[in-house]
């Protein structure tokens, strides 16, 4: 291609200094000073200019408008703009400009029409023909594509650094990888040679740096080609692209976001946007632009699917392929969808349409086991996640998908080899990176066993925990078995982790997880130390274990609902305190009409937007549970879940075990929902905010309006709160808080009156605060020891997350005498916090007192590890225990610690001596122990 | 026992300063070549200088009283102190309340003097001194002060009135704000001194002080159970309970306990074994030692000698523990101990 009258260097320094060129209605071919000025000054001088004096703008003057408008959003501006271009010397400029806006704005075909008049042979219009193999590969044209960047290739001494690069595309995309690395590296020589000087070509170097993993120079290059040019939109959203297949969606918003600035109808920038956040705004931003946006497609397709609306989702990506036949990712997308519903057939058809133009594609069975990885099938991930290896063994994301997959799967050799192996070539990928330090993290941890489960944790945890969890695991699964009739494959995985963003590394890869607690994969449980939580850790770990049923009986095929509805079900279940309950929360939720019918359920899940949302998706989950469970009986229940192993439609699951249509199902519901708010008979008012917990249903939840009228003792508060217990006698809430007004009033008979209201209306609230808290306080206050105690029991009834209540229940009934009632409190504050040394201490005198030396050992080696206020007493007292215990080794080995800080402990001396003295008795060898 | 108790320590202080014959001023007296410092004997008097300085509002001035009272409290109770030989000055001297009794003046710079000269006056050389600093602290580089009622004090200012105290064993408890600038104008040759604070910057009101008469209190960072707490227990013990303190509120520590015992002004934050200070600490203690009941027969005598050598042994193992394979180590301190609780028990029996 050649320029009449001026260079190419002088050319693109005119274009890039638009701005320089003074006045518009001078059309100078001369080369202009590089001095610049600031573009939105062009349209001020184009209206002032156009009234003052109107003339007619030069060929040169309405091309750079027409860039500058494509530059700025302008579509349809532009291509004005670019018409109005009537000197030949600019025609062939003019339509790239005009071909490029109707691409932008999804006008493919005459987009290829504006260009292809262009391009007689390629060879001599190489920017025109490779722009032309571009639309062809975007419209699913690979192989015109090919041939023509083929052709411009052979064609020239030095083709084009973009020509070279496309060529490189789609030579990938056709699966013929190493030619296009050929012309990747034929590209970057050209660079290494010093002859790419403009920012556009720049970005295609780096663009071929990335392809062939060069992930440290393709950031580099990124940064020159912006640093050469800032309006380089296409080079900022590359480079958001990389950003984001790495997972580093912050710096990849950085550049969105500066390229939105320039131009914010950049459907690349919009879409890449809405895959970090606000995906429907951005994606509705994007199609309104280009409805034929085949990236904005695709994306809003699998958006659709993650909502659970699959056939809107097939939809979408129908119409992404319908613009693009060649699209892997649609296609890869739908026949995920097609293996996650073992349609094989539409699979294979979906392969065969790949392995027309791309044979055996990794990027395809990539995305498919990423895909099925994702909704919890990991074992057919890892097929295909091996078959894209198979493929392409330099597909580092397939590496860290199989890894991924297989840790979830508890094969944690092979999964850290593979991540290893992506990490070694693609050490930017944070989410490979992140879940290889887990690994580090976790060799740290002990590696503890029973009958059925292996437990990574914390040596902390080690020692503190797991003398509690054991016999909790075992005892679950020996009542799931036997409910379910179903055994699991063993060992169970369970891995607690210390650091939240450990845990969130090794459930999802990534370290924000949101509110959730614990994680079951099927085989593998992630969770997060009771140490940094405020919460029953008993019950979230039997929540899970559940999980490890449902899950496996079939096949990791359940939805999220049911499995959730189950797990929370059963809490109440394995034990009375445990679990919601059917209060407030149900009753506010029927007077807001937010009951989702029972085929919408998992949106309750995807579509919460808050903490809030998805601790009521859980609630309603469980209603669901409940329901069945109470009215047609356990075993249905069961059925149901054995129909999730089969691919069926939900509602012929429901047919086959309730012989009704989910519509009736539903209707079914509703009225016993409806009957279980007539017997709660609760008055809730519009104005009370909903009780506040901890997300994953798992935490103490706190009555917010209950909370301010602990803050505030007003009158008019009292005033207000029994106007409405005079209109409506049954509103807890208004009983509640003037319960507490009054009680920080010290009027006790009256709050006396509408704390036991409240109590009588909800006798089983378990909100924070309760009426029996509040009631407590007011007796303690009174002196009155024992009405305190009893309103404390009552409130653990209901209320599983207080330690502090059961320490106090426990530690009175040791006073007492009654070691039963010591026992079971004691059990309830370790339910919460283990790590307290009190508790032990009270565990220690117990065990004592009722002569078990076993337990007094357990409870004096946790100590040992919690109260390091006096460790020689502590060693001391372990000792003692297990000489009791008759632990003879153990006593001498943990006394001489003690001894070796503390000489002259006589009490130490003691125990030493005794211990000696029983092994001499029991053994001939006198050798001494190592401790 | 008591007795037994003292002996050991300085056969131990003995075996230290073998040791630590390489570090400027080992544990040898200045004063007087031949004293060692902190002599654990009856024949030692022991005092207690406990000053509380200005308040910035009434309930820090009732907390630093009640930590005070509680110290004084705790010193006749648990440590063996007799009455006058606590000097407790407090405010202006004035309007203490219930503590009038046992306040000897207030905390201007006069009263402070006067105390000291009653201390010296009653002192010799050997004998100890534990000052004991509560209140606020300011500090800019080079002049940090104790904020007492008149003019405010420095580090030098204190320095120059314990200078009449010549030979007296000197222990000083810095629990102010900035105290750290203030504390290392204090260090001298065989003096204890610990800050609150290790740098000016840590100018918040600290929780230390608490935490210390918390440890001294009944003897609870008494962790060798020798019946005695050294400062270097006290200081672990309090400084152990701060950094909890911390931790269980959720908050970034803005104080840090350091000990100077070397005399060269640079503070240790976890002095021990290993560290280049607490050795001195380690044989400070601040119980006073009483005579006790002796046993005078001549197999009480022997036991007690055997014991106090297996008792030096001991320590002596301990100290070279990084020389023994870990079997070897446990293996030759079970044997010595079991030989000590033998001969303990046996020694018990006697009449």
């Amino acid at each position: 291609m050649t320029y009449p009258d001026v260079s190419r260097h002088t050319l693109r320094r005119a274009i890039r200094n638009v701005s320089a060129i003074t006045g518009l209605s001078l059309l100078s071919i001369a080369p202009v000073p590089d001095f610049f000025v600031p573009v939105l000054n062009l349209r001020v001088a184009i209206t002032d200019s156009a009234i003052a004096q109107p003339i007619e703008l030069s060929a040169l003057d309405n091309l750079t408008r027409g860039n500058e408008l494509l530059l700025r959003g302008s579509y349809l501006s532009a291509i004005e703009a670019f018409n109005a271009v009537r000197d030949d010397a600019w025609r062939e400029q003019a339509a790239l400009g005009i071909s490029k806006a109707q691409a932008l704005t999804g006008q493919y075909e005459q987009a290829i029409s504006s260009v292809r008049a262009l391009v007689r042979d390629p060879a001599d219009s190489p920017g025109a023909a490779t722009q032309l193999a571009e639309l062809y590969r975007m419209t699913g044209r690979s192989a015109d594509a090919e041939q023509l960047l083929a052709q411009i290739v052979a064609g020239q001494v030095n083709p084009p650094v973009r020509s070279l690069v496309q060529y490189g595309l789609v030579l990938d995309l056709r699966g013929n990888s190493q030619e296009a690395a050929q012309q990747y590296n034929a590209a970057l020589a050209r660079y290494d040679s010093g002859m790419v000087f403009d920012s556009a070509d720049v970005g295609m170097v780096a663009l071929a740096a990335w392809k062939l993993d060069e992930f440290h120079d393709a950031n580099a290059l990124f940064a020159e080609a912006v640093r050469l040019d800032g309006n380089n939109l296409e080079a900022l959203t590359l480079w958001g692209d990389l950003f984001q297949e790495k997972f580093n969606d912050a710096d990849a918003e950085t550049n969105y976001n500066q390229a939105l600035t320039i131009n914010r109808r950049y459907t690349p920038a919009l879409t890449g946007m809405a895959r970090i956040s606000s995906p429907e705004r951005y994606l509705a931003m994007s199609l309104e632009v280009n409805a034929r946006d085949v990236a904005a497609l695709e994306t809003y397709g699998l958006l659709m699917v993650r909502n659970y609306q699959k056939d809107v989702g097939r939809g979408y990506l129908e119409q992404a392929l319908a613009v693009n036949p060649e699209s892997i990712s649609a296609l890869s997308s739908l026949a995920a969808l097609a293996a996650i519903e073992d349609d094989m057939a539409a699979f294979d058809q979906l392969l065969a349409r790949v392995n027309a133009f791309s044979p055996e594609s990794s990027e395809f069975f990539a995305g498919v086991a990423d895909y099925l990885g994702n909704n919890y099938r990991f074992t057919e991930a890892v097929g295909y996640a091996r078959r894209a290896i198979a493929r392409d063994p330099a597909n580092w994301h397939a590496h860290t998908v199989l890894g991924g997959n297989l840790v979830r799967l508890g094969e944690e050799e092979e999964g850290k080899q593979h991540l290893e192996q992506a990490f070694d070539n693609d050490p930017f990928n944070v989410m490979t990176s992140n879940m290889l330090q887990v690994f580090d993290v976790l060799e740290g941890y002990a590696t503890l066993e029973t009958e059925h489960f292996k437990v990574n944790m914390s040596q902390r945890d080690a020692q503190v925990l797991w003398p509690y969890m054991a016999p909790l695991l075992e005892e679950s699964w020996q009542q799931l078995v036997d409910k379910y009739q179903f055994e699991p494959d063993v060992p169970v995985l369970i891995q607690v982790f210390e650091r939240t963003e450990d845990f969130a590394v090794r459930s999802v890869g990534l370290p924000d997880i949101g509110p959730l607690v614990g994680i079951c994969f099927g085989k593998v449980v992630t969770l997060i130390s009771p140490d940094t939580l405020n919460a029953n850790w008993q019950e979230i770990l039997w929540h899970e274990l559940v999980h490890v049923f449902t899950l496996q009986m079939t096949q990791n095929r359940m939805p999220r609902w049911l499995s959730e509805g189950i797990s929370t079900w059963e809490e109440r279940q394995a034990r009375p305190e445990w679990g919601r309950r059917l209060g407030l929360e149900l009753v506010r939720a029927v007077q807001q009409g937010r009951l989702l019918p029972v085929s919408n359920l998992n949106e309750g899940f995807t579509g919460a937007s808050s903490d809030a949302d998805l601790s009521f998706a859980y609630f309603q989950s469980y209603l669901v549970v409940e329901y069945i469970a109470e009215q047609y009986g356990f075993e249905k229940l069961r059925e149901l879940i054995l129909e999730y192993a089969h691919i069926r439609e939900e509602s012929v699951m429901f047919a086959n075990v309730f012989e009704m249509d989910m519509l009736t199902f539903d209707a079914g519901f509703r009225d016993w929902i409806q009957q279980r708010v007539d017997q709660i008979n609760v008055y809730v008012h519009v104005e009370d905010s909903a009780d506040e917990g901890a997300g994953h249903g798992h935490g103490v939840r706190e009555n917010n309006s209950a909370v301010l009228a602990e803050l505030y003792n007003n009158e008019s508060l009292k005033q207000h709160m029994r106007g409405r217990v005079e209109q409506q006698p049954r509103d807890f809430q208004a009983h509640l808080q003037l319960g507490i007004v009054l009680f920080r009033e010290q009027a006790y008979d009256e709050a006396i009156f509408h704390l036991q209201t409240a109590q009588s209306i909800l006798p089983d609230y378990a909100g924070y605060p309760s009426p029996s808290l509040v009631l407590s306080q007011i007796y303690e206050a009174q002196g009155n020891n024992d009405a305190m105690m009893e309103q404390l029991s009552v409130m653990l009834q209901n209320q599983q997350h207080d330690y502090a209540s059961a320490l106090k229940l426990a530690e009175a009934a040791l006073t007492a005498g009654d070691t039963e009632q010591a026992d079971y409190y004691l059990s309830r504050a370790l339910a919460v916090n283990p790590y307290r040394p009190e508790i032990h201490r009270s565990g220690a005198q117990l065990a004592q007192r009722v002569g078990d030396t076993q337990r007094a050992v357990q409870e004096f080696e946790v100590l040992v590890m919690l109260d390091q206020s006096d460790p020689v007493d502590a060693r001391t007292n372990l000792a003692g225990a297990y000489l009791d215990n008759q632990q003879l080794d153990e006593a001498r080995r943990t006394v001489l610690r003690a001894l070796e800080t503390a000489p002259g402990y006589e009490r130490a001396q003691d125990i030493l001596l005794r211990a000696v003295e029983r092994s001499n008795q029991s053994t001939s060898s006198g050798a001494a122990t190592q401790p | 026992m008591m007795r037994l108790v003292v002996l050991l320590t300085m056969l131990c202080c003995m075996s230290l300063h073998a040791q630590t014959a390489g570090q400027p001023g080992g544990l040898q007296g200045s004063g007087a070549e031949d004293t060692p410092w902190f002599q654990q004997t009856p024949d030692n008097n022991k005092f207690a200088l406990i000053i509380v300085g200005a308040a910035a509002s009434d309930e820090i001035r009732q907390r630093m009283r009640g930590w005070a009272t509680d110290l004084h409290a705790s010193l006749l109770a648990d440590y063996g102190y007799v009455g006058n030989a606590i000097e407790l000055l407090i405010d202006d001297g004035s309007n203490v309340g219930n503590a009038a009794a046992i306040v000897s003046g207030g905390s201007q710079i006069e009263d402070i003097t006067a105390a000291v000269d009653r201390i010296a006056e009653d002192s010799a050389p050997g004998d100890q001194l534990t000052v004991f600093l509560f209140g606020h602290g300011s500090s800019t580089f080079g002049d940090a002060k104790f904020n007492n009622v008149g003019p405010d004090m420095t580090g030098n200012d204190l320095a120059g009135l314990l200078a009449p105290l010549a030979g007296v064993d000197i222990v000083i408890f810095n629990t102010t704000s900035a105290s750290f600038e203030f504390s290392r104008a204090l260090s001298v040759l065989g003096r204890v001194v610990v800050s609150a604070t290790r740098s000016a910057a840590e100018r918040y009101d600290p929780v230390f002080g608490g935490f210390l008469v918390a440890a001294l209190q009944e003897k609870r960072a008494d962790i060798d159970r020798n019946g005695r707490v050294s400062v270097l227990e006290a200081f672990n013990h309090a400084s152990g309970r701060v950094a909890q303190w911390y931790s269980d509120q959720g908050r970034l520590s803005t104080e840090n306990a350091v000990l100077d015992d070397s005399g060269d002004g640079l503070f240790s934050r976890e002095p021990g074994t290993g560290q280049p200070d607490g050795l001195l600490a380690e044989i400070a203690y601040l119980n006073v030692i009483s005579a006790g009941v002796q046993k005078t027969s001549p197999e009480a005598i022997r036991l007690q000698s055997e014991m106090q050598t297996i008792e030096r042994e001991i320590f002596i193992l301990r100290n070279q523990k990084v020389n023994y394979l870990e079997v070897d180590y446990w293996n030759r301190l079970e044997a010595l101990l079991i030989d000590l609780a033998t001969r303990t028990r046996r020694y018990n029996d006697l009449p």
